[in-house]
């Protein structure tokens, strides 16, 4: 797809917990012992990176997880600011309620942002959220209430237990547990479930939701918390520095959360705290060095270095100071192997010579029930008719197979049918549910799956990774349960096992924690099954699943198809393989020019003499299959 | 009514500004799919290197030559530097890196020129009245200048052979390079075209709007509004967007609050992507994959 975020890293879930433990505990001691160590004057910057490190964490998270940039987080930070402000100066309320509230505003602003824009592609998101910074700036110096040009005075330092927070090292130590608590949360939302669907999106879009994963909702999610992050930096900034003004929505402080998170490192929420640290003093450093260099230089003259330094990183550094980091440590350590130092790939580890039902499930529909149920399904591309009337049922427990030339349709039925193509006329019914022109995460949730002929592998992710993504509708943890951890961890462990369970019937066990990209492709394939089948589904649909394998794997696939049917599962294949389909299927619906010509037993089909016109070229009466005999079947894998 | 028409016709020689800025989002997104945030960059570039022209004594003519030759090579180079070296362009890279050169581009600016805002020597100064409706010369000029310079990129695409090739560029990508069109070519060709168009609408507004280094932030987004309500992806569409953008926003400052002026393009935009993402004046097209 062409939407793809920059990579995250997918360490095997126990290293990286103990990695983060250390992590975050070098950084604690760090920041304590920071503004005992620093002069006075860094230690102030020290406070403002503080501040826009929680900033930049939500930055970060939008980018590094829902892969969408947001150009006007300055607008949300501003919107925190003001809010606390006001409440603190105007209505008295407590600095703690304030900023619960603030930060309430700030999510309510965020969701009607997002909503709409959400549902498109970034850049406009990104154009939107800078609009909306330049609206914010516009409105607070316009509304009398918010002080104009001059801003809201007088908002006191936070005061707890009688204790004043008034010196820059108070202040630094009072903050630095908030940005670890923050940090803490946002490193819990990258590892959980939503992180893993999030991961799965930016590396392919269609096969995520394919499996369930509600994309929309998600980022939507991702960006009103990153906005939330922001509106926590907006109220401890207020107090701070006593004022709010109409700068704080300013687009270049919007541009140095974004540096903050870019130079630190995309999808690792380290990067945010050392990105700002890094920028707040580059920041200071060449605010006193340009006027010297230049005489008269005024204003923010800073920008030049945040200009150059966002640019050179795209292009040398992509993945920031973290992917410098990663790369001293492999150097250092002598290995060139990702995570974890995956084995050996198991070759042709075949299947468990056995032939008992497989996945049976509970409370799913009993055989010959009426599953899927695809109606006057049309489809033309200006025109080009792709798939002319198509009906079809498909029962639990069986297995049809759906053939035909090339250019056939096929492809463009099952993309109509999962949901990826919305159809220019018809109905698609999956278990009651009216699932067509519908996205395929809700076919997903009636039930159903597919896999791909050209291989949809979440490529950045593991083989276990992968098929942990298959659960994301077996799993319930959403953000906030994910943030906070404890409740998350019992099932996260629950999936992984599960996951491992069915890599290991498929034989894939071995593979578990290697890369998936670097599977041969036939292992690829069935990742994609493997992943397919985590969802459980009563109907799976499947892509050429037998092309480019070889003959031991296609004998192994269709074993596991038929014990897949023996536990009910009704599947659905478009295959070329004619005579493997025709010693596997129950029935076979045959296509031509988005037609259906022929549907029936393996045998109707085999004697059917429009489907022998169209395959061998025999001269029948029909005019049509004369064309296509002619032309020849143009069989290709 | 005078006051309406007084508005209207303001606010179509801003918006031929707009729509001229608008073009040049056009121009690269089709080839490259690169929403190119330095575009309001361009114009402001080309309104101070106009101006400073000006300043140390050229003719305006050829400080206006000077000024978009200047922009042409800022924008060349920054093909070359930033977009070209980048092998996997996706939608977050190439926003932030466009976001990179345009920081950088206004530091430039604030450095060489400083911060305060001017104006460049009008064409012909002052104005005339006709019917109550009070016009300036300078904006007949734009009228006139947006109006060639837009039938002439369009009479690029749509007639000449280099045009055709960068359209089929934008259509068909794998298809354009079998037939020889070179990619690279193509978008070093948009940014070309963007660079020369968005220092145009710089030097033309300047009289009358004023030019500064952070000028081109809202002229850019101004500009992308204009682009985006005529689906991003069409010359015609981003001149019509650019001049109803310009209208609308002058009937809001005229008749609701002058406050508001810079709120228009906003709503705008959120609107038209909620209930039509093709655009206004844009076909409906499947999106490009």
């Amino acid at each position: 797809m062409a939407r793809r975020a920059l990579r995250l890293p997918g360490p095997s879930a126990r290293r990286s917990r103990r990695g983060d433990v250390i992590g975050i505990s070098v950084l604690a001691v760090l920041l304590a012992v920071f503004p005992f160590v620093a002069p006075g004057s860094l230690t102030n910057v020290g406070v403002y990176a503080l501040i826009y490190s929680l900033a930049a964490l939500g930055l970060s998270l939008l980018m590094g997880l829902a892969g969408q940039v947001s150009l006007g987080h300055a607008g949300f930070f501003a919107i925190g600011a003001y809010t606390q402000a006001v409440l603190v100066t105007e209505y008295e309320v407590g600095g703690l309620l304030a900023s619960v509230a603030a930060v309430a505003v700030t999510m309510a602003v965020a969701l009607a942002v997002g909503l709409p824009l959400l549902r498109l592609r970034g850049h406009y998101l990104a154009l939107a959220t800078l609009g909306f910074g330049i609206i914010v700036t516009v409105l607070a110096a316009e509304s009398t209430f918010l002080g104009a040009t001059s801003g809201i005075f007088g908002i006191p330092k936070p005061e707890f237990n009688g204790r004043v927070y008034n010196s820059t090292t108070e202040y630094f130590l009072l903050l630095v547990p908030v940005v670890l608590l923050a940090l803490l949360l946002a490193r819990n939302v990258v590892e959980s479930r939503i992180g893993r669907a999030l991961g799965a999106v930016n590396d392919s879009e269609v096969a995520a939701e394919t499996l369930g994963v509600d994309t929309f909702r998600l980022r939507l999610q991702v960006f009103v918390l990153s906005a939330a992050y922001a509106s926590v930096a907006g109220t401890a900034f207020a107090h701070w520095l006593g004022v709010v003004n109409p700068n704080a929505a300013n687009f270049p402080l919007s541009v140095s959360f974004l540096l903050m998170a870019v130079l630190g490192g995309l999808g690792t929420v380290y990067g945010a705290v050392i990105g700002a640290f890094a920028v707040e003093g580059l920041d200071d450093g060449l605010r006193r060095l340009i006027p010297e260099l230049v005489p008269g230089a005024v204003g923010e003259v800073q920008l030049i270095g945040f200009g150059i330094l966002l640019t050179t990183i795209m292009i040398f550094l992509p993945g920031g100071l973290y992917q410098l980091w990663t790369t001293a440590r492999r150097r250092l350590s002598g290995s060139d192997l990702e995570d974890g130092g995956a084995p050996l790939p198991a070759e042709g580890a075949a299947l468990p010579p056995d032939e008992g039902p497989l996945l049976a499930r509970e409370g799913r529909p009993a055989a010959g029930t009426p599953l899927l149920e695809v109606s006057g399904l049309t489809k033309r591309f200006g025109g080009v008719t792709a798939v002319d009337d198509l009906d079809l049922t498909v029962h639990a427990g069986e297995i049809v197979a759906l053939i035909g030339p090339n250019g056939a349709g096929k492809t463009t039925a099952f993309n109509m049918i999962s949901g990826a193509v919305a159809p220019t006329a018809g109905t698609v019914t999956m278990a009651g549910t009216r699932v067509e022109g519908r996205k395929p995460h809700v076919f997903a949730r009636a039930g159903a799956t597919r896999t791909f002929q050209n291989l949809q592998i979440f490529g950045s992710s593991t083989v276990l990774g992968n098929v942990m993504v298959g659960r994301h509708l077996r799993s319930r943890t959403g953000l906030i349960g994910a943030a906070l951890v404890v409740p998350a961890r019992r099932e996260e462990r629950a999936v992984e096992a599960s996951a491992r369970e069915l890599l290991d019937l498929l034989g894939l066990g071995a593979d578990a924690d290697r890369l998936a990209v670097d599977l041969p492709f036939g292992r690829q394939r069935l990742v994609e099954i493997a992943r397919a089948l985590a969802l459980q589904p009563d109907l799976l649909l499947l892509d050429e699943p037998m092309a480019g394998l070889s003959g031991a794997e296609r004998r192994d696939l269709a074993r596991l198809l038929r014990r897949l049917r023996a536990g009910g599962m009704a599947i659905v294949l478009v295959e070329h393989d004619v005579e493997a389909v025709l010693a596997l299927a129950d029935r076979v619906a045959v296509l031509e020019d988005g037609v259906r010509i022929a549907l029936g037993t393996p045998e109707q089909v085999r004697h059917d003499p429009a489907v022998v016109a169209a395959y061998l070229g025999v001269e029948p009466e029909d005019s049509a299959a004369v064309a296509v005999a002619e032309t020849g079947p143009g069989e290709l894998p | 009514m005078v006051d309406l028409l007084q508005l209207v016709f303001a606010g179509l020689s801003q918006g031929a500004v707009y729509a001229l800025v608008a073009i040049g989002f056009v121009a690269i997104f089709t080839v490259s799919g690169v929403i190119n945030l330095a575009q309001g960059e361009f114009a402001a570039l080309g309104g101070l290197v106009a101006i400073s022209a000006v300043g140390s004594g050229l003719p305006l003519l050829a400080a206006v030559v000077v000024a978009v030759a200047t922009v042409a090579v800022v924008a060349v180079l920054m093909e070359r530097l930033t977009i070209a070296p980048v092998k996997r362009m996706t939608t977050l890279v190439s926003l932030i890196l466009t976001l990179g050169v345009s920081t950088g581009l206004k530091a430039l600016m604030l450095l060489v020129y400083g911060p305060d805002a001017e104006g460049l020597t009008p064409i012909n100064p002052g104005g005339f009245t006709v019917g109550g409706v009070s016009i300036r010369y300078q904006e007949l000029w734009i009228l006139a200048v947006a109006a060639v310079v837009s039938a002439a990129v369009y009479w690029f695409y749509e007639r000449t052979l280099a045009g055709k090739a960068l359209r089929a560029c934008a259509e068909q990508p794998v298809a354009a390079r079998l037939v020889g069109i070179s990619l690279g070519r193509a978008s070093l060709t948009a940014f070309l075209i963007a660079g020369c168009v968005g220092a145009i609408a710089g030097v033309m507004a300047s009289p009358i709007y004023f030019t500064s280094w952070e000028s081109g932030l809202t002229l850019g987004l101004k500009g992308f509004v204009a682009a985006t309500l005529g689906g991003l992806v069409s010359v015609r569409g981003a001149v019509l967007g650019g001049l109803l953008l310009g209208v609308l926003e002058n009937l809001t400052a005229g008749y609701v609050s002058t406050g508001l002026r810079d709120a228009v393009a906003f709503l705008l935009l959120i609107v038209v992507l909620v209930a039509r993402p093709s655009g206004v004046f844009g076909r409906s097209a499947e999106a490009r994959v």
